[in-house]
């Protein structure tokens, strides 16, 4: 049973915003609730009010807008997973959406709560970070947006501010000859380790033009590693091949794992290590002039 | 953060009509109630269940809209101008839907506490895909857990219903 | 968890000693301790410990029963302490060991910590990360009053 709160519902980013900042800590935005509710439940936080920003006009939108690919915050992870647009421009992220939690969960939980609660055991996050997306973040009367390598500050803590409210996320199109793999592994309810490749290769599928690492799940936040990645910058396939498990060792010592009841550290960096290099054969293959091949979420 | 009781927070109520199992209901939830709740407690329709109370089992899985959701993790209101079925609601004129059947002839139960979501959820699958392979009902139905069965058995009576309500729709 | 942290404080045996057990200035080297009383000098005191994380708070009465002591070496010390609000039990043994080096006084500082209720299943990788930071800021702390920095 949970503890009474009152409910709000401003059809404006505007009021919204001035509810916000009206409560302060005493109010809390409200989408989908799949993860607010569970504290909630569990009396790990109480709230006075609840500001349901599910009547807000136009905010679960998934378009392109001016060459970049504009996932609205309310959209849930259902519609990410089944739209095709998303299946044609990033489908990477479309089967990272189709897995994410459970059925139930992904047609009620938003994009925009998901990575506003920012428990660490997720995935949209990781992904997003190596597709160079912004979040757009709007309040009273102003808007920003921020690179994802900045949203994340630590484990349920990102960068918006009090009276900020997550309205969308942009998503550069990806330029040809490159692909994203990601691959999770996980045996709880919640993935234990989520590891984002982007790979580019240049015009001849030769060498590596650009590789962008993020791993999630293991420690507080996403994070990219960039040490791992100049690694595999510029080099062909066979000599970035001998250097992906070093790659991966970097990447499993950079993500700041800590053990608990997922596995011990040394266990996550090691699978952050196996999952990058299956994600690096997956990217690569599929970067191939004529390699669409879709591969395993899981490698 | 100021210590919030209960007694701070004034009440309010939430007049919501809704349709469950093709009924017209209208209520007053207050905000905090949740979907389980009311369906189990107000409206005493008990074949959801509350098992994990984390949205992660299915036992309260009820469908909105033709969708499945965790009912123990919706807020009531939510539910406001939308149509839910429970299980309650699955047979039509006292006659099973061929899920039903097929559960018990194949014997996809036990203890059946978790069945009324798996029926549920199985036919969003069906409606959705009428034809499934075993591996587009297994990857389908992860969200659901069985602690009895193993499984085997629900499989098996997924696909029977899909092949009998195939049958009886090509006879159309 | 385990946790254990070697300090360095440029400052002779005698005034660390006495630092550890003037509570009022103690308490401020520890991130979270709030309103702590001595009950019996030297034997049991009480602190509230309070936790932000994200927007989880934690907020612990702690009893604090010092088990052993022997001057100018070594004091063993428990506290507990629970949250009724998110059912848990927070639980604290601490060893310290003192050893003068030259100018220099070592501390070996031994901490377990178990969490029991909800939050130990919930919150056990934020728990144990944040206990990390609160031993990295204590010790940075005592060094710093005690080196004459802050």
């Amino acid at each position: 049973m949970l503890k009474r709160f009152r409910l709000e519902e401003p059809e404006s980013v505007k009021d919204a915003s001035d509810f916000l900042a009206r409560h302060g800590e005493s109010a809390r935005v409200y989408a989908g609730g799949t993860e607010l509710l569970l504290v909630m439940k569990e009396g790990l936080i109480q709230y006075e009010r609840l500001i349901n920003i599910k009547n807000i006009a136009g905010l679960d939108e998934v378009k392109l807008d001016d060459g970049v690919i504009h996932l609205g915050a309310l959209a849930t992870h259902c519609k990410l997973a089944s739209s095709t647009l998303l299946q044609e421009r990033l489908p990477a992220f479309v089967r990272m959406e189709k897995n994410v939690a459970n059925i139930r969960v992904r047609e009620v939980g938003t994009l925009g709560g998901n990575l506003s609660f920012a428990e660490p055991h997720a995935d949209p996050g990781t992904v997003l970070m190596v597709l160079g997306a912004k979040l757009v973040a709007g309040k009273s009367s102003s808007r920003r947006e921020i690179p994802v390598e900045k949203f994340f500050v630590d484990a349920y803590e990102t960068c918006l501010e009090a009276d900020e409210i997550l309205t969308g996320i942009r998503v550069p199109l990806l330029p040809s000859h490159s692909a994203v793999a990601y691959l999770k592994f996980g045996y709880l309810e919640r993935p234990s380790v989520g590891v984002a490749l982007f790979l580019a290769v240049d015009g001849g599928g030769k060498s590596i033009a650009d590789a962008r690492i993020a791993v999630g799940c293991v420690g507080p936040a996403p994070k990219r590693i960039e040490e791992a990645e100049s690694l595999l910058k510029g080099k062909g396939f066979d000599e970035a091949s001998r250097l992906i498990s070093k790659a991966g060792e970097i990447a499993g010592d950079a993500s700041q794992a800590i053990s608990d009841l997922h596995g011990s550290q040394d266990y996550k960096e090691h699978i952050v290590q196996v999952l990058l290099k299956r994600a690096f054969h997956q990217a690569y293959g599929q970067c191939q002039p004529g390699g669409k091949g879709q591969g395993g979420l899981h490698g | 953060m100021a210590k919030v009781t209960s007694k701070r927070v004034k009440g309010q109520l939430i007049p919501i009509s809704l349709t469950i199992n093709g009924t017209l209901h209208e209520i007053d939830v207050e905000p905090h109630e949740l979907l389980l709740d009311v369906i189990r407690d107000r409206l005493g329709l008990t074949g959801a269940k509350r098992s994990c109370d984390v949205q992660v089992c299915g036992a309260c899985t009820l469908l909105l809209d033709g969708r499945p959701v965790s009912s123990c993790t919706l807020l009531a209101f939510e539910a406001r101008g939308r149509e839910v079925m429970t299980i309650e609601g699955l047979a039509q004129n006292g006659k099973l839907h061929p899920l039903q059947e097929a559960f018990i002839e194949h014997g996809g139960f036990q203890c059946g506490f978790c069945t009324p979501g798996m029926i549920l959820t199985a036919k969003t699958l069906l409606d959705e895909n009428p034809d499934p392979t075993e591996e587009e009902i297994i990857n389908f139905m992860q969200g659901n857990i069985c602690r009895c069965t193993g499984y085997k058995k629900i499989i098996e009576s997924i696909l029977a219903a899909a092949k009998k309500m195939k049958a009886s729709s090509s006879r159309i | 968890m385990r946790f254990e942290k070697e300090i360095e404080i440029l400052n002779s045996k005698e005034k660390v000693w006495a630092f550890l057990w003037d509570v009022d200035r103690f308490i401020t080297c520890v991130p979270g301790c709030k309103e702590a009383k001595t009950v019996e000098a030297g034997k049991s005191y009480t602190a509230m410990m309070v936790e932000k994380v994200g927007p989880f708070r934690v907020e612990f009465p702690m009893g604090i029963e010092v088990l052993e002591s022997q001057a100018m070496s070594h004091i063993k010390a428990q506290a507990s302490g629970s949250d009724s609000r998110v059912g848990s039990r927070l639980k604290v043994e601490i060893d310290v060991r003192m050893k003068e080096e030259g100018e220099k006084t070592h501390l070996s500082l031994g901490v377990t910590v178990d969490i029991l209720g909800k939050l130990a299943t919930l919150g056990h990788s934020i728990i144990k990360r944040k206990a990390d930071l609160v031993m990295e800021e204590f010790a940075q702390a005592i060094k710093n009053r005690l080196e004459g920095v802050s």
